[in-house]
């Protein structure tokens, strides 16, 4: 090799090494480098999780969770093992919550509105910006004498948060906190409160029950307290004594009603009549264990079996066996769910599921139904305080500013509210949500508030489990964007409002708030004070454990008399709006076991997790019988339109056996515009849906119209996770009968 | 000449044996109770928390590409109004014959002396044979490299790999889970003890239908639960010998027999 | 050599065949001036088609499996629970028609069955080629396939053995075997003609065939030697006749999938794989007739003839073993076999193509019962076409198609081809022709010192 040669060689190497550094350098990515912690937070250590005791938000039966937080991230959520409310399990919505909190289309910090509103253009403002121009908005309007023209719209606030929310809005002068969510109870509410008394939902005992009569409830997926319901179902199923039985009423077959030993598709509106009917069989009969017969007979003599079958289209030999087993079989339960309650006389419904209950003598007794404790810090719902009472005065322009929380009534109101139109008569509104939705796109102003994961707050779990569960909801994680907790920006805009804002706010933060709050508590409840030294050794119990609960039961008698009872009932079934010539098929919406009202419908998971009844993802279907189908010419996939007398949407047409042939069902949930896992998603059900509200309760009424279903030109496409579902006789889920199933126990 | 024939199958037999270990440290099991089990699919959203389960999104979902180690099939009989609907979870069976281990050539499938059916991410090629000879249908394929949108990462768990595009994966029964009880257990100086290792599903599971443990610990609840006569394994017929048993539903469905 | 018999079959069910066509008057002057023409004198045409060829491989194959390595299986149509779909059947495909080209040059070699010599090269080369697309293809449908040669058992610091129960570890050695005993039996054949050429070449093909011919001078010595190794090598490859394939047929037959786990695999995938190899050889010889004319001289009507009773046969027997397949399921009467074939045979377009499948593979070659089609060049090329076709589409029904009526019925699942399948399917079409094409300009395609022997010219044989 020549030395030339030998250079150049060198030079090409050295060039290269060269390159190679330079690219190195420029495609390392940033903050690549490992940096030590100089001085490690105390509670980290990498590669140990920690767990943290807290609530769970993702619907209101307050389930207590555990997160596991690592390197300060939190990682998964489980069941609080101790919780007399999740027992250690919990469902599919809990275990998302975690994407709620690391979800990519959270909003990052404070926005104010540069364009249009609606337009979706937003400026990003410092928190000091927003506090002081939302400050500024309500103060003017205070000063101005129109303070009850400040309206707070809130999602079902819970413990301490609630009561701070009324404090501020007590102090700043405005009785307008308006809750609001699409599946809030008001009907079961009302309807115990009307025929039992009671304040609070009570505890429905399914764990020791042996024959559950379920009119609607899909207790298995979303109904009330789905955790704690479904470990009483399994115990009921396989715990100790006979096995429980479970006969499920209803038009189309939920989660729930797939487990029921016994399907009873009744005629949609006339489940109530049903309930009447065999309560009317069980006083005929003699049945009833409470109660006095005649009185009863008298009281139901508009539904004796024989008329009742003719219109719930049951078969009258079925209701007076099921009247036999359900009050013979010790002990029983009735319980009337989402699915009766959604009628236009819902609350009348969950009234006669209460007769059944008193008459067979469930009330009160182990395995039936046992009274809550009343939530320490909340009276009766004021069920005049409704969606619409604010839509009705933002449209006369009563209302001169709204602040939103944690909840999304634009997409959950029936067009015919209007909500959306009056809304925007409203010069002021501020949104304190963490995500975009639809009625977040009105706001002038968002001051994003943390999520449930980074907060803290507290519940007093309803229907919690027949004692007192008070859970508390602690930070888990520091805060993933620029947002701060509801509890302190309600805090620091009440210290920076001119004029008194009352006693009740002086908490230097949330926290503070609700630690004082405990110690209120403590100082009232001796049986809180029990077993710890003093309030900071319950304090840290407390957190430690999640919150505090006893297994002392309420000593609340219950009774249904028939005065109470004759005054709700009707033996006219629901209405459906529409005609039945025209539009030949009842509607059934249901609340969806993972979007829920459509809360859900932005975490990933919730919409990959196939839907348990027809596995299809990503998306929105119709049900519909398959002989209903074939008469109208319509193909499992096939994008058919939905139309009732107050809009049209189409969706997506699965075939279900399960669902009565002059009926159809669609999920709610999807149809939403923002986020990017949410939007394009099919269509929003509730266009479809009249503004049907309860007068007594204003629950909306979900399940009130008639509609017609076509054949529409094709969209998309269906994605469903099921090849076939049917089993070919391959023994894939094989099964004992359940006389062989007794004989089997007797053996064992 | 009978005793030396029997030495030499004896032998032979011992190689026959899953992972040529003489006797197992474990056998774990799970005992699916289907007359519990109510379908609602907690059990997978707890397996993608704990397992890094990428989401594919509608078209991939489309393909049947979905990452679910665990699903809940739903077999529905008859017509309206006798209805019958049936739920039941499958996740891998940790079949102690299993043929996805008689496909793999590189050994990235195998089973482990605790009866597990292990998947070692770094041996596999990708062949796909383990998936097709799979009975049940429990193997997933990272057909890309999935990407988690920011900050949604930041709830990956670090004791679990996120798998690189092109191997194979399934249920492991949380083998994490598994591995920390056990140095746990070997640090106290003591066995595992039952209910102490917990995959995600049964963690989660609403109405207690899963039931995780080891079934050489004649004092688990598993063991106590195999003797049930309800007891069945998901297409024994195939004698994959699998470890993941069910209890029979109890329902009128006209079939009672088998 | 003065074999006149005219006519095959035993007991009277005679087919009539074509004499042997004479080929005594060629010199072996001729011989050698003939190959070293169609070798060297290439026009335009060929170089623009060979361009082509190479323009649509770097399009179809190279470029998408390129994009299929840097994004994914996901590229691909494979779903759960089909995993293997058309780069496998393509696997099997190809393998099969590497298959004639054993049995030709080693089968028939041992049974000293004349008609072999002209085309046997041919063949093998097709062999060669077919081996090279089938070791892409299972590179091609593996997921990491930069890891390919763990697949191999070498001592290595990852401490790592390769599982020698798997039925594709079983490939893994069918398939190597077979690869390096046809580039080994293809050179040695070769080196009498290199050293033929070397002497009437120039340029770089002299130093080429200088080089490769290793010294080949034509004695006694070195004819008796070669001649003994042909015998040996041979021998050698025979049992691979039937073992690569059937070892390639375990592959689905170990597993217990319903539509893979039948015995009767293993012939039916070597009747299937010597069916196709057959009617891949004979399309070859058509079209290099058909363009070079030159060498109807060599591979005459007698081999076409010849050539199509082979097929006739492979297809009754083939059909046979789809019939016994068929019935086998019946005849389990489970639910999974019953739905299998329900699927297969009456579930559009499957059923379409089992229909299209049995008329190419069964139907079709019927016709060569009769001796003018035979002969008839036309004929036998859309014969062939049918034949390949038909075989690809029954790995096809077998591959993916069982896959997506497994066990669960939960999990059953159609599969499609994605259009990057579909394109690497045909590239490797592509490909191959090219790898062919670029061959037989560099190497003699027709076995000289072979040739020669039935040139008629009293020569010393090698044993």
């Amino acid at each position: 090799m020549k030395r030339r040669e030998f250079l150049r060689i060198l030079g090409i190497g050295g060039a290269g090494t060269g390159l190679g550094f330079v690219l190195g350098k420029v495609t390392q990515t940033p903050g690549a480098k490992l940096i030590p912690y100089l001085v490690p937070p105390e509670e980290i250590v990498p590669g140990v999780a920690n767990w943290y005791a807290s609530m769970c938000a993702e619907c209101n039966s307050g389930c207590g969770i555990i997160v596991r937080v690592m390197e300060g991230r939190a990682k998964k959520i489980e069941g609080n093992p101790g919780h007399p409310v999740s027992k250690g399990g919990l469902c599919v919505r809990g275990q998302a919550s975690v994407q709620r909190l690391y979800n990519p289309d959270r909003i990052k910090g404070p926005l104010k509105r540069r364009g249009q509103r609606g337009s979706g253009d937003y400026a990003e403002v410092t928190w000091d910006e927003a506090a002081a121009e939302l400050a500024k908005n309500l103060s003017d309007l205070r000063k101005s004498g129109e303070a009850g023209k400040f309206y707070l719209l809130t999602s079902q606030l819970h413990g301490h948060l609630n009561q701070l929310a009324a404090n501020f809005m007590s102090g700043y002068g405005s009785p307008n906190h308006i809750q609001y969510e699409l599946f809030q109870n008001r009907n079961l509410l009302y309807a115990n409160q009307a025929s039992m008394g009671l304040n609070t939902i009570p505890h429905y005992n399914i764990e020791h029950t042996k024959y559950l009569l379920s009119f609607g409830a899909d207790f298995g997926s979303t109904w009330l307290s789905p955790v704690n319901f479904s470990k009483g179902y399994g115990r009921m199923r396989q715990g100790e004594g006979a096995r429980g039985k479970l006969v499920q009423v209803e038009p189309r077959i939920s989660v729930t009603g797939a487990n029921a030993d016994e399907w009873v598709p009744a005629r949609p509106g006339t489940e109530a009549i049903l309930a009447l009917g065999i309560a009317y069989a069980m006083v005929e009969k003699g049945y009833n264990r409470a109660g006095d017969a005649s009185a009863w007979r008298a009281a139901l003599s508009a539904y004796r079996p024989k008329e009742v079958a003719a219109i719930t289209d049951v078969k009258e030999e079925r209701i007076f066996e099921i009247a036999k087993e359900f009050a013979q079989t010790r002990p029983s339960l009735a319980i009337g769910g989402e699915g009766l309650s959604s009628y236009e006389n819902g609350a009348s419904g969950l009234v006669a599921v209460n007769v059944l209950n008193h008459l067979a003598g469930n009330l009160g007794v182990k395995g039936g139904v046992l009274p809550n404790p009343d939530d320490p810090l909340r009276a009766a719902v004021d069920m005049n305080k409704r969606i619409t009472a604010l839509a009705s005065a933002a449209a006369s322009s009563k209302v001169k500013a709204l602040a939103i929380y944690n909840t999304n009534p634009v997409f959950t109101t029936p067009k015919a509210a209007k909500l959306e139109e009056s809304l925007k008569n409203i010069p002021f509104i501020v949104s304190f949500s963490s995500f975009m939705d639809e009625t977040t796109a009105l706001a002038d102003l968002i001051l994003p508030a943390n999520t449930p994961l980074e907060d803290w707050g507290d519940g007093f779990a309803e229907p919690a489990a027949g004692a007192p569960v008070y859970t508390i909801m602690q930070p888990a994680v520091s805060p993933v964007f620029d947002t701060k907790s509801l509890g302190d920006i309600l805090l620091s805009l009440a210290k920076s409002m001119p004029g008194n804002m009352g006693p009740k706010l002086q908490a230097q933060s949330f926290a503070e708030y609700v630690r004082n709050g405990w110690k209120e508590l403590y100082s009232k409840n001796r049986a809180m004070a029990s077993g710890t030294a003093d309030f900071d050794d319950f304090w840290d119990k407390t957190l430690q454990n999640g919150g505090w609960w006893s297994q002392e039961p309420s000593r609340r008698g219950l009774s249904v008399s028939t005065g109470a009872a004759s005054a709700n009932i009707s033996n006219k079934p629901a209405k459906f709006d529409g005609d039945e010539k025209q539009f030949p098929l009842y509607l059934i919406t249901y609340a969806h076991p993972m979007r829920l009202d459509g809360r859900g419908a932005n975490l990933p998971w919730l919409q990959e997790i196939p839907d348990p009844m027809t596995s299809v993802v990503w998306g929105s279907w119709v049900e519909i019988n398959p002989k209903t189908a074939e008469s109208l010419g319509i193909k499992e996939g096939d994008t058919v339109s939905i139309e009732s007398p107050s809009g049209r949407i189409s969706a997506h047409a699965y075939l279900f056996p399960g669902i009565r042939p002059d009926t159809v069902a669609l999920p709610l949930g999807q149809g939403q515009v923002y986020g990017r896992y949410a939007k394009d998603r099919g269509e929003n059900p509730i266009g479809v849906l009249p503004l049907v509200e309860n007068p007594k309760t204003g629950a909306l009424a979900l399940n009130s119209t008639r509609v017609k279903v076509s054949v529409a030109s094709p969209t998309g496409r269906m994605v469903k996770m099921e090849g076939s579902t049917k089993e070919l006789g391959r023994g894939i889920v094989k099964t004992v009968s359940p006389e062989e199933f007794s004989k089997m126990k007797k053996e064992a | 000449m009978a005793g030396i024939f029997d030495k030499v199958k004896d032998t032979l037999n011992s190689y026959r044996t899953p992972g040529y270990f003489k006797k197992l440290d474990h056998k774990w099991t799970m005992v699916v109770d289907l007359d519990m089990c109510n379908g609602c699919g907690a059990c997978v959203a707890g397996c993608y928390a704990e397992n890094n389960l990428p989401v594919v999104g509608k078209e991939d979902c489309g393909k049947s590409r979905a990452f679910s180690w665990l699903r809940i099939e739903r077999y529905v009989d008859g017509e309206y109004p006798d209805v019958k609907v049936k739920f039941i979870p499958v996740m891998c069976q940790h079949c102690m014959k299993a043929p996805c281990e008689i496909g793999c050539p590189v050994y990235a499938t195998y089973h482990n002396q605790d009866g597990l059916n292990v998947q070692v991410y770094n041996r596999c090629v990708g062949t796909f044979t383990c998936a097709t000879y799979c009975t049940y249908d429990v193997r997933r394929f990272n057909w890309f490299s999935y990407k988690w949108p920011k900050p949604l990462d930041q709830q990956l768990n670090p004791d679990v790999t996120v798998r690189e595009m092109g191997v194979m994966e399934k249920c492991t029964f949380c083998i994490q889970r598994i591995t920390a009880a056990k140095d746990k257990a070997k640090d106290e100086g003591r066995g595992v003890k039952d209910g102490e290792v917990l995959p995600a599903c049964c963690q989660s599971c609403p109405t207690n239908a899963l039931v995780f443990g080891d079934l050489q610990d004649p004092e688990s609840r598993v063991a106590k639960m195999v003797n049930n006569p309800r007891k069945y394994r998901l297409l024994e017929e195939l004698n994959t010998d699998p470890s993941v048993i069910y209890l029979k539903r109890v329902m009128n469905d006209g079939k009672s027999e088998e | 050599m003065a074999n006149q018999k005219s006519s095959v079959g035993i007991r009277g069910m005679e087919i009539k065949t074509l004499p042997k066509h004479d080929q005594s008057h060629i010199s072996y002057r001729e011989i050698n001036e003939d190959i070293l023409r169609f070798m060297t004198q290439t026009g335009p045409g060929y170089y623009i088609v060979l361009g082509a060829l190479f323009l649509l491989t770097i399009l179809l194959y190279a470029l998408p499996w390129a994009y299929q390595i840097y994004t994914g299986q996901g590229v691909t149509g494979l779903n759960v629970p089909v995993f293997w779909g058309v780069y496998l059947v393509n696997f099997v495909f190809w393998v099969g028609v590497a298959h004639a080209g054993t049995l030709i040059s080693a089968m028939l070699y041992i049974t000293e069955t004349p008609w072999r010599r002209a085309i046997a090269r041919g063949a093998e080369t097709m062999t060669l080629f077919a081996l090279v697309i089938v070791t892409f293809f299972v590179f091609i449908h593996m997921g990491r396939p930069w890891n390919f040669y763990w697949s191999f058992p070498y001592p290595n610091t990852r401490q790592l053995w390769t599982s020698f129960q798997s039925p594709l570890m079983f490939d893994v050695f069918a398939i190597g075997t077979y690869f390096t005993s046809s580039v080994i039996f293809l050179y040695f054949g070769m080196i009498p003609d290199l050293a033929s050429l070397r002497q009437s070449s120039t340029g770089w093909r002299k130093s080429l065939y200088r080089v490769m011919s290793l010294g080949w001078r034509g004695t006694d010595r070195q004819w008796h030697m070669h001649g003994k190794a042909c015998m040996f090598f041979s021998s050698f490859i025979m049992p691979l006749v039937v073992s690569v394939h059937s070892i390639v047929s375990w592959d689905f037959a170990l597993s217990v999938v319903p539509g893979y786990s039948k015995t009767v695999f293993a012939p039916y995938f070597v009747t299937g794989a010597l069916l196709s190899g057959f009617a891949g050889v004979l399309l070859m010889l058509t079209v290099i007739r058909w363009f070079f004319p030159i060498m109807k001289k060599y591979v005459t009507a007698y081999h076409f003839d010849r050539i199509g009773i082979i097929i006739l046969v492979l297809s009754l027997t083939w059909s046979y073993c789809t019939l016994m397949e068929v019935v086998t399921g019946l005849y389990a009467n489970t639910s999974q076999e019953l739905e299998h074939l329900k699927f297969k045979l009456l579930t559009p377009p499957y059923s379409y193509l089992f229909v299209l499948m049995i008329f190419s593979n069964t139907l079709v070659p019927l016709s060569l019962m009769i001796r003018k089609i035979r002969s008839c060049e036309i004929g036998m090329f859309f014969i062939c076409i049918f034949v390949l076709i038909g075989m690809w589409l029954e790995r096809y029904l077998i591959v993916p198609n069982s896959l997506s009526r497994k066990f669960l019925p939960w999990m059953w699942h159609d599969y499609f081809p994605s259009w990057v399948e579909v394109s690497i399917t045909v590239g490797a079409v592509c490909f191959f022709i090219f790898m062919f094409m670029a061959f037989i300009k560099i190497f003699p395609v027709v076995s000289l010192f072979e040739v020669k022997e039935d040139a008629g010219i009293p020569m010393k044989k090698g044993h």
